[in-house]
């Protein structure tokens, strides 16, 4: 089972200093940056998947991209973008519409031949067919055909209509990339007829979409549907699907390949589990900048907080932090100093209700204790925490957050590796 | 005035900072604003520093002066000033206040030097309101013209800001192209001392910037810093080459020309960078070489009149285009689709 990681321009300074938190002087967006396959030298993923839509931008969706460096990828193509020849293993690249981006139009807004142009373009691997998302998923419409909304039987007929198109042009024009048809569906029969028509028309490779909200069990009632009508020559790809528990179930219904960002989002967007190892996963310790971060900075601005108060303690907390990774503070210590900024950074307002969401400082202080007792990244193998050591577990501006995501993409892809019974040296 | 050890300082004088006290909002100061003071601590860092300017501060009645012996009635006295200190002391027992100067006291407060001298402006009062007057007084007078300091850029040498670090080489380009006799925009570009130039010096800036950041004057960055020789020369040769193809609308003001107007100049830089890839097997591309790449855009440009055709649906008049991250995209993806068609793809 392959593992591509979807491209949203995540990109670290290798020059960043550390200490004085400052970026490379005269550094250059992208040109200078480093992406995870520059960093590590063994595997982290089997390849990447670029979309449309985040290239592009569309909508209220901005581009991850400048003009001038869209403009580059279209001329130079993926390879060189990205460097993918720096990475000393082969990673091919998937292109894809990014149908999310456009989710609320009616029709997709791009046409079959503008797509197929943005592969060759872009010089992609594989491209897929251009489709139109389904969000909702219901069993029970497999038993009762007739209260499937209209508007969601039109997405599916758009989406096998395009992949009509989009193959025919492809045996026409026989651009460099391989074509990939995408199912649409909203039932596990659904799906599985989605799939039936796609091979019909000729595709060998198909991507499962709209399957992100979709609990486990439903992904595997649909993929036992699918089963059903597969051809044993026909590989499946799941669009942003990540359960590596059921990976080898997954494998079982003829899934080759998935592609999925939590990894590297879970460092920074999750509340507890930001910092993977191969069984489990930390809670980052959260040490805010007190300029960088718009919750402490507006309360500084009104007056609520301190300013040299607080850039105080966020010292004490670098320091101490410090001093926990040369054994020169215990473990006491440190909490009792991150407390003391958590508390006056995130004051507890009796006026405004607390989400129930919110995880409360007793969680944190016990989390912190956990995590700071086992300090995990000593025990990594991986570049990232061998050159970053303690501030890799630091909650705090993108160098530091991103680079943990890079760390949490490495994990996972040693955890597939052993839930597929392979070593990830091997692999690699 | 007096000049003072900038690390002394915080000893004896206090930030104002504006707070709540009670209902109130108490103090006058805004916080410090981090990225300043660190953009200020490099500079105290670097070699030859100097802060020339004065910081401001207010003494209340503890504070005298003593004047000696000497003549009366001009100006200046020499004397002494008598400034308690007291380890230990809170913020509020101090007896200065910063007027003016917070950022660059915190930045030198916080530099790895061991000391830096600092000229100080001080007057004596007890009353918070004069202090008050006298810090929205400094702060607010105006700032130089952002062209100003771009055409002064290019002959300094000492660190400025990181901003300002990043436009010193386009400066020195547009310098060099508005100036140079070889140049097809010698005089063409408006500056402060050139302000009959017809093409805004921001427009050039930013066209050169994307280049050297994505485009083909990336390419001649060399370890050292920059091959400006040859990147003049390719800037020469390519948009000697918009002014052959595009001779009606070259040099006229951007009201009768879309050419010289900000997205007429950004949208053509993106066609250079896609015509210097296309002959990035060469190195430096000639104007013939350029001008028969272009040739076969002059059919679909409307830089004077009539109407763009982007596509079903999208016409513009030629005068309705605005210098908008919008419009520029438009125009240069349609000049680059008709570019990959009429001309080729990139190598
Ligand atoms: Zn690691």
């Amino acid at each position: 089972m392959k593992f591509f990681f979807p491209d949203s321009q995540d990109l670290v300074d290798p020059g960043f200093d550390f200490e004085k938190e400052r970026w490379s002087e005269a550094r250059i967006r992208q040109r200078d940056d480093r992406y995870a396959h520059e960093i590590f030298r063994k595997r982290a993923f089997d390849g990447l998947l670029v979309s449309k839509g985040i290239v592009d931008g569309f909508g209220g969706v901005g581009s991850r991209y400048s003009l001038g460096q869209r403009n580059r990828l279209l001329r130079n193509g993926v390879r060189e973008f990205f460097r993918l020849d720096n990475a000393p293993y082969d990673l091919p690249v998937m292109g894809d519409c990014g149908a999310f981006t456009y989710v609320k139009e009616r029709v997709p807004p791009y046409t079959v031949d503008q797509v197929i142009q943005f592969y060759s373009d872009c010089q992609f691997d594989f491209g897929l067919s251009v489709d139109h998302v389904i969000f909702e998923f219901k069993s029970t419409w497999d038993a009762d055909e007739a209260a499937v909304p209209p508007e969601i039987r039109e997405r599916q007929a758009i989406t096998l209509q395009l992949a009509r198109e989009f193959l025919d042009r492809h045996r026409k024009s026989k651009p460099m990339f391989s074509a990939v048809g995408v199912a649409q569906g909203w039932s596990p029969n659904s799906y599985a007829n989605a799939v039936k028509a796609l091979q019909s028309m000729g595709y060998r490779y198909i991507a499962m979409g709209g399957m992100v909200p979709l609990k486990t069990p439903e992904i595997l009632a649909s993929l036992a549907a699918v089963a059903g009508v597969r051809k044993p020559s026909t590989k499946l790809h799941l669009l942003g699907v990540t359960r590596t528990e059921a990976i080898p179930r997954f494998a079982s219904y003829g899934v080759a390949s998935f592609d999925s960002t939590s990894p590297l989002r879970q460092a920074f967007k999750d509340d507890r589990d930001n910092y993977y190892t191969l069984d489990g996963a930390f809670t980052a310790i959260r040490i805010p900048q007190v300029e960088g971060n718009a919750t402490l900075q507006k309360l500084v601005l009104s007056g609520a907080v301190d300013q040299a108060i607080a850039r105080r303690l966020e010292r004490a907390c670098l320091a101490v932090m410090r001093d926990y990774e040369a054994g020169k503070a215990g473990v006491k210590d440190v909490v009792r100093v991150l407390m003391e900024y958590e508390h006056l950074a995130r004051p507890h307002r009796s006026d405004s209700p607390v989400s129930k969401r919110r995880r409360s400082s007793t969680d944190n202080e016990s989390a912190y204790r956990e995590v700071l007792e086992v300090a995990p990244w000593r025990n990594c193998a991986c570049e990232v925490c061998r050159q970053l050591g303690h501030h890799v577990i630091l909650f705090r501006g993108a160098e530091r957050n991103r680079r943990r995501g890079f760390h949490n993409l490495y994990v996972f892809y040693r955890r597939l590796q052993r839930e597929l019974g392979r070593s990830a040296e091997a692999a690699a | 005035m007096f000049a003072v050890d900038g690390k002394v300082v915080p000893k004896f004088a206090a930030v104002s900072r504006i707070r709540r006290a009670g209902h109130d909002v108490a103090g006058y100061q805004r916080p410090e604003v981090l990225a300043h003071i660190d953009e200020i601590r490099s500079y105290v860092e670097s070699d030859n520093p100097m802060i020339p300017n004065a910081v401001v501060l207010a003494f209340d009645k503890r504070v005298r002066f003593e004047s000696a012996l000497g003549p009366t009635g001009t100006y200046t006295r020499p004397g002494e000033i008598i400034i308690p200190m007291e380890n230990g002391w809170e913020e509020e027992d101090k007896p200065g206040f910063i007027v003016d100067g917070q950022q660059r006291l915190a930045a030198v407060r916080e530099a790895e030097v061991e000391a830096f001298p600092l000229c100080v402006t001080a007057f004596i009062t007890d009353d918070l309101k004069q202090q008050t007057e006298q810090f929205i007084l400094v702060n607010s007078t105006k700032p130089l013209p952002k062209g100003l300091i771009y055409e002064l850029l290019p002959n300094t040498v000492a660190r400025l800001s990181s901003a300002l670090n990043k436009r010193r080489f386009p400066a020195e380009l547009l310098t060099l192209l508005n100036r140079d006799e070889n140049s097809p925009m010698k005089g063409l570009i408006q500056t402060p001392t050139n302000p009959q130039g017809v093409i805004k010096d921001n427009s050039i800036l930013r066209m050169l910037e994307a280049s050297l950041s994505e485009g083909v004057l990336y390419r001649h960055k060399t370890k050292e810093g920059a091959d400006v020789e040859a990147m003049f020369s390719l800037l020469c040769a390519y948009w000697g080459a918009v002014r052959i193809v595009f001779e009606d609308a070259w040099g006229k003001p951007p009201k009768k020309s879309r050419l010289m107007h900000g997205a007429g100049i950004l949208s053509m830089g993106h066609v250079m960078d896609w015509v210097g890839d296309r002959h990035r097997g060469k190195r430096l591309p000639t104007v013939d070489i350029f001008a028969r790449d272009l040739g076969p855009l002059r059919d679909v440009c409307r830089w004077t009149d009539g109407v763009w055709d982007f596509g079903p649906g999208q016409q513009r008049k030629w005068n309705e285009l605005q210098n908008t991250s919008k419009d520029i995209q438009l125009l240069a993806n349609h000049l680059l689709v008709q570019y990959k068609t009429r001309v080729g793809s990139a190598a």
